[in-house]
């Protein structure tokens, strides 16, 4: 498929068409038989998995995705195995290679296992499909294998360094073995594999019908002219952005100053993270992909929301960073938190344009992926297990409407938080709360939406809790004179009725009776609070979302 | 004496009335008649009374009447119901606002939530906490209520939906809410979740419990309207009410949870294809639809039509919509039809629909000033549509302005007006048939075993193409298409579904547990039917089980044929769970499998007329009109036989390429394809490889 130029050859208008529709169509099938067959709810319900197909280089043609955070990861994850494998015959059919290291492409955290098989017509390699899940255990030192606290890489478990796990149809048990043995849930561990198996032969079984029918030329050609499509539509649209140059700065809770520079021309969306903090002796790393998706996601949103994305979406993208720094860590550095840099930089750009843009962003939501780990014995089976959950939360306001309440980050997307009812048989745990956050935080002329209060009661003895939440210290950032919101922590309160306020911790124990507290930010406002109208805020009073004291101070009503 | 039996569906346009008369001697039916009134949006039931007028039904002889209609889904769309407030759980008052928290446009970052049907302050608390199993953790504060329902009548508020965490498992606290608002507010509309749903999602769950009551006042008042109408006509038969689960139920039962009837209009035409699947003995079908403005499909496997009770309203790419939890048929709709129009975006790319040209202004050839050429001008511009016969002769297509807009939409791809209008054909046949993918191939089923039946205005004009690219066998065009959805409500059962989320696992040990579940859900279901007055051996049952492997999230469905299950059935069972999944998803595992919810189905048997067949005798070449030029695609141009339908006669065989003309539709028969004419006028279509 290389050699194939595209001017060589002239497929019709409508074939092209279809060939692209039913591209889409198989990127959607593999997503949908992945979320029916996975074993843990983090793939399921959370949807921190993606799915994707390529051309014969490893160029991104069309992706499966409920989270737009995992569009352009798995590229890299698929040239690294070509850059791997790059002797004849290396590569064959009914291969399926597997990797996990950051630091190595393609992936952001040793718990996100990616699957890669590359798919045949008649001997020829005319394409190659990918799938990363979020694996709820991968061993290491941390239930979870996720650490605030991690000093390196080996502290957080298995590495699969771009191996092959299936080798021409024949599984390779000793790999499936050691998988299992460095799992503290193996039976888990096999089930998303071969979840993630069955999702890519969807795929390639549909992805060969194509080919089939209408030829690997026409199927060549039509990728080529989708990707090219997906840059047309970037560089059309990134014509019609304004111009300039953008900055925004931060201080993190731990008292790092962040920044960040754009700068925007007819050519180019520049992304300049440099002069950022150092490689950082904890989890809180990211890699240089993971930065770059970030980078993707805010371009996104600016430039072409409701369109679809491939490599050639993020063509006109550059980001500069410095090598062995937070946002492009160096191996072996820790990187199971990489999530929370990720929101770091997100936000930085988001914050930067946001005022130049206000008919695509709002002032900053809560920020952070408040990723809550728990775990522990099933008070009816004694089974031991964990859950991950990320948490939902408060968005900013925007220029004509306030923020929405308890939403995903913008990191997520088609994310489904695990109902109650479920949560309470499957995990055995007791939740005595899921309510809007009443704290004060987020007001403006719009104010900023609300997050949560989430109480998880824990039912028996020797639980653990993990959790690295960031805007712990300042609340998410208000535009033109709107209020900063609340901020994310857990309270742990005891059955003696001490209560500890944690934004970090790992393995902390839990004990029957006691209640993990979970408080996600009320998200920034837009505008003085003084000039929200009075039958707003009375309604704002009649529906309990602000107190008429409160009322009083913020919005001067009487 | 003649009794008859009728049965009346509201669209948007008109309202379609159904009926036959029937011998009570002999059972045998009479032709199947039906007339057309226009809808009568703002008094719904005159539309109905007129139509019935229109055939001249004496209603004293009106024995069976069923009814469809739109009703609730208006009602909700239009935000039309009545003031609603909720009471649920201490602590959880905002689950409806909070709904999942997800975001399905995804790239979007001034996403908008849709709002919840029911505000802030008119969600109320009560102290009260069950366990997964049903537990009591905290009793019912029942003294609570008192002033909660002072200030609900202070707000004016007009109904009542009360959901109440682990309800699904123990529906005793909702119940006694229900009886205590009974007892001190008779007046007003109570509607409790476990009534509609006994499955777990306690978002899903209180959504559905307060759409329900938002429209309840507004449903049920409809249908006492349309009952005393026909009362005070002389009705003395029964009245039954087509539902979303693609069957029928008393309308007594319909008024308490109106809900259960919210896309009843979709059902019925897949409802349609089962029945007439039974009638002529073919059990795997797909039944396909296409309208003006969209095509859906469903499956039908063995003769049962599938449900799921994830159905959403309002959602889309851009939304994430409202979820109910009531048994809907499970359809795939699309946004392309007969008014689909084709258009250029500004990359080049061609596209067919969503957007629709609508009644007006139409197609191209209606001549009414539409210029975007549509999937029906496309027809025309190929020959498929005789452009003398438009909609029954009524109108002379406008050709001259149809390959003018072919042509200027072709230029910017350099193709002409015939490749662009062969353009617009194959993607409208692409995008159908990738929805037909999705309710077949997706789901594990080989297409190859099942019938494309199709009906709507544009079904038959696609379906052989469709069939060919999916490698489906057989095609049905049934008699009757333009009217199959109020015939399949009169070809009905009763259909009722309880679907009971009660996790176990699934082991031989449990068996006895198993079985007592689904008896006494059998037992519950039989009693309320033997009450409201239906025979015992009317009532027939299918239980199924909805089963995963522990840890997953999603379920297989198993048939179980009995409610009897003992621990040797559970092995083969496993068995049959492990077939299934492996047949969806091609691996299956040795792990431990979970029973998550029981399902029974439900049925009442309803007496049901012998149908009259047609004649067998006629000559083919007297039903032949003439022959033109038809475009094929690939094969092009070929000369065509157009035969009349209505002069078809049972047994006459024939072979394409050839088009079938009737009033509201055209069948296109492929080079080589072979017809047979049934005993009821249905088209059989061979496909051939």
């Amino acid at each position: 498929m290389s050699e194939m130029v595209k001017s060589s050859v002239k497929i019709d208008p409508i074939t092209v068409e279809i060939i692209q529709n039913s591209m889409r169509a198989i990127t959607e099938e593999m997503f949908a038989t992945m979320r029916k067959t996975a074993m843990s709810s983090i793939i399921y319900e959370v949807l921190d998995f993606g799915v994707a197909m390529f051309d014969a280089q490893g160029q991104l043609a069309s992706s499966g995705s409920g989270i737009p955070g995992f569009i352009g990861m798995l590229e890299p994850g698929v040239k690294s195995v070509l850059e791997k494998f790059d002797k004849p015959d290396a590569i064959r059919e009914g291969d399926v290679f597997m990797t996990n290291i950051p630091h190595h492409g393609g992936v952001s955290h040793l718990n996100d296992v990616v699957l890669i098989l590359p798919v045949y017509h008649e001997g020829t390699l005319i394409g190659w499909l990918a799938n990363k899940a979020h694996w709820v255990d991968v061993g290491g030192s941390f239930p979870g294998s996720i650490s605030a606290d991690a000093l390196d890489i080996y502290q957080e478990g298995l590495q699969l360094p771009c191996i092959k796990v299936i080798e021409q149809f024949t599984p390779n048990q000793a790999v499936i073995d050691i998988f299992m043995a460095n799992s503290r849930q193996p039976e888990v561990s096999k089930g998303d594999f071969w979840a993630g198996i069955a999702s890519m032969r969807a795929g390639e079984k549909r992805f060969k019908s194509l080919v089939e029918k209408y030829s690997l030329q026409a199927v060549a050609y039509a990728i080529e002219d989708y990707i090219e499509l997906g840059e047309r539509v970037a560089r059309a649209a990134l014509k019609a952005l304004p111009k300039g140059t953008f900055e925004a700065s931060e201080v993190t809770d731990n008292g790092l100053s962040i920044k960040a520079k754009i700068t925007i021309t007819d050519e180019e969306f520049l992304v300049d993270l440099r002069g950022n903090p150092p490689t950082q002796p904890n989890g809180l790393n990211a890699t240089y992909d993971s930065t770059m998706v970030d980078a993707q996601m805010l371009f996104k949103a600016i430039a072409s929301p409701q369109t679809f994305a491939n490599a050639g979406s993020f063509r006109p993208i550059r980001l500069l960073v410095d090598d062995d720094s937070m946002f492009a860590a160096k191996y072996p550095a820790a990187t199971s938190v990489y999530y929370e840099n990720s929101m770091m930089s997100f936000d930085l750009v988001w914050k930067a344009l946001a005022l130049a843009m206000p008919d695509a962003l709002t002032a900053g939501h809560y920020g952070s992926i408040c990723g809550t780990f728990l775990g522990g014995p099933h008070p009816k089976t004694g089974h031991s297990h964990s859950i991950v959950e990320p948490q939902i939360g408060g968005w900013g306001a925007s220029s004509k409407f306030d923020g929405i309440n308890a939403l995903y980050t913008g990191f997520h997307g088609e994310t489904f938080n695990v109902p109650v009812e479920i949560s309470e048989q499957r995990n055995g745990l007791q939740i005595d709360r899921l309510a809007l956050n009443d704290e004060e935080g987020g007001e403006g002329e719009t104010n900023g939406g609300k997050g949560i209060k989430l109480d998880y009661r824990v039912l028996t003895d020797n639980w653990w809790l993990t959790m690295a939440y960031v805007r712990s210290e300042n609340g998410p950032w208000g535009l033109k004179g709107g209020n900063r919101g609340s901020t994310n922590y857990v309270n742990v309160v005891r059955t003696s009725g001490e209560t500890q306020r944690y934004s970090v911790c790992t393995a902390l124990p839990l004990n029957e009776g006691d209640v993990v507290q979970v408080v996600t930010a009320n998200g920034g406002g837009f505008g003085n609070p003084a000039n929200r109208p009075k039958e707003k805020v009375l309604d704002d009073i009649k529906n309990g979302y602000v107190t008429y004291e409160r009322a009083q101070e913020v919005y001067g009503i009487n | 004496m003649q009794t008859i039996r009728a049965a009346s569906d509201i669209g948007g346009t008109f309202t379609d009335l159904v009926y036959y008369e029937m011998d009570p001697k002999t059972g045998m039916a009479s032709d199947i008649k039906a007339v057309k009134a226009h809808t009568t949006p703002s008094e719904f039931q005159q539309g109905v009374l007129n139509s019935l007028e229109k055939a001249n039904i004496p209603l004293e002889e009106l024995t069976f009447f069923a009814h469809g209609s739109t009703v609730v889904i208006n009602a909700l769309t239009e935000r039309k119901g009545v003031k609603t407030a909720l009471i649920t759980t201490k602590g959880f008052r905002d689950v409806l606002e909070i709904a999942r928290g997800n975001r399905p446009d995804f790239f979007n970052l001034q996403y908008r939530k849709p709002d919840a049907f029911i505000p802030r302050h008119l969600r109320y608390e009560i102290t009260e906490r069950l366990s997964y199993n049903g537990d009591v953790i905290s009793p019912l504060a029942i003294s609570e209520l008192e002033p909660l329902l002072t200030n609900m009548q202070k707000e004016g508020v007009q109904a009542i939906a009360v959901c109440l965490l682990h309800s699904y498992a123990n529906p005793e606290h909702e119940q006694a809410i229900a009886d205590y608002i009974a007892t001190h507010w008779p007046e007003v509309t109570v509607v409790t979740s476990h009534q509609i749903s006994r499955e777990w999602r306690e978002y899903e769950r209180t959504n559905t419990a307060a759409l329900c009551a938002y429209v309840q006042p507004i449903a049920a008042q409809y249908l006492a309207k349309m009952e005393e109408a026909l009362d005070e006509r002389g009705f003395d038969g029964k009245f039954y009410v087509m539902q979303s689960n693609g069957g029928i139920d008393t309308v007594e039962s319909v008024k308490k949870t109106p809900i259960s009837i919210v896309e009843s209009g979709p059902a019925s035409g897949v409802l349609g294809a089962a029945a007439l699947g039974k009638l002529i003995g073919v059990n795997n079908i797909i039944a396909f639809d296409i309208g003006g403005t969209t095509a859906k499909c469903s499956l039908i496997d063995n003769g049962r039509v599938s449900l799921t009770s994830q159905y959403m309203i309002e959602k889309d790419e851009r939304s994430a919509g409202y979820p109910l939890m009531t048994p809907v048929v499970d359809i795939v709709e699309i946004g392309n039809g007969g008014g689909s129009i084709g258009w250029i975006d500004e990359f080049n790319k061609m596209h067919v629909g969503p957007q629709s040209a609508g009644a007006f202004p139409g197609p191209v050839a209606y001549g009414q000033g539409g210029t975007s050429p549509t999937t029906t001008d496309a027809n025309l511009m190929l020959g498929r549509i005789n452009p003398n016969y438009f909609i029954g002769g009524e109108i002379v297509a406008d050709m001259d302005a149809v390959e003018h807009a072919f042509d200027t939409l072709g230029t910017s791809l350099d193709l002409s007006a015939i490749d662009t209008a062969r353009g617009v054909i194959r993607l409208a046949n692409h995008n159908m048939s990738n929805a037909l993918k999705l309710i077949s191939i997706n789901r594990g089923y080989d297409p190859r075993d099942f019938t494309l039946l199709a009906f709507g205005g544009g079904g038959a004009m696609h379906a052989t193409v469709l069939a060919k690219e999916l490698s489906i066998p057989r095609v049905i065009i049934p008699a009757h298409a333009s009217v199959f959805s109020a015939w399949g409500m009169l070809m009905s059962d009763l259909r009722r579904d309880y679907i009971r989320t009660q996790p176990v696992a699934f082991v031989a040990s449990k068996a006895s547990e198993i079985s007592k579940t689904l008896e006494s859900m059998r037992k519950d279901a039989l009693s309320t039917y033997v009450k409201e007055g239906f025979e015992e051996q009317d009532v027939y049952f299918e239980p199924l089980l909805e089963m995963r492997y522990v840890g997953q999230e999603h379920t297989v469905q198993i048939d179980v044929g009995t409610s009897e299950i003992t621990g040797a059935d559970i092995a083969k069972l496993i068995q049959d769970f492990n077939k299934e999944y492996e047949k969806k998803y091609t691996y299956f595992l040795e792990n431990d499998i979970e029973l998550v919810s029981y399902k029974l189905t439900a049925y009442a048997r309803i007496e049901r007329p012998t149908l009259a067949k047609i004649s067998a005798t006629g000559d083919i070449q007297s039903a032949i009109k003439e022959t033109r030029p038809v475009d094929f695609d690939e094969s092009g141009f070929v000369d065509t036989v157009i035969y009349d339908r209505d002069k078809l006669f049972a047994n006459a065989q024939f072979s394409g390429p050839a088009i079938v003309e009737e009033s509201g539709s055209t069948t296109v028969i492929l080079p080589g394809q072979q017809v047979n004419v049934d005993d009821y006028g249905n088209l059989h279509i061979e496909i051939g490889a």
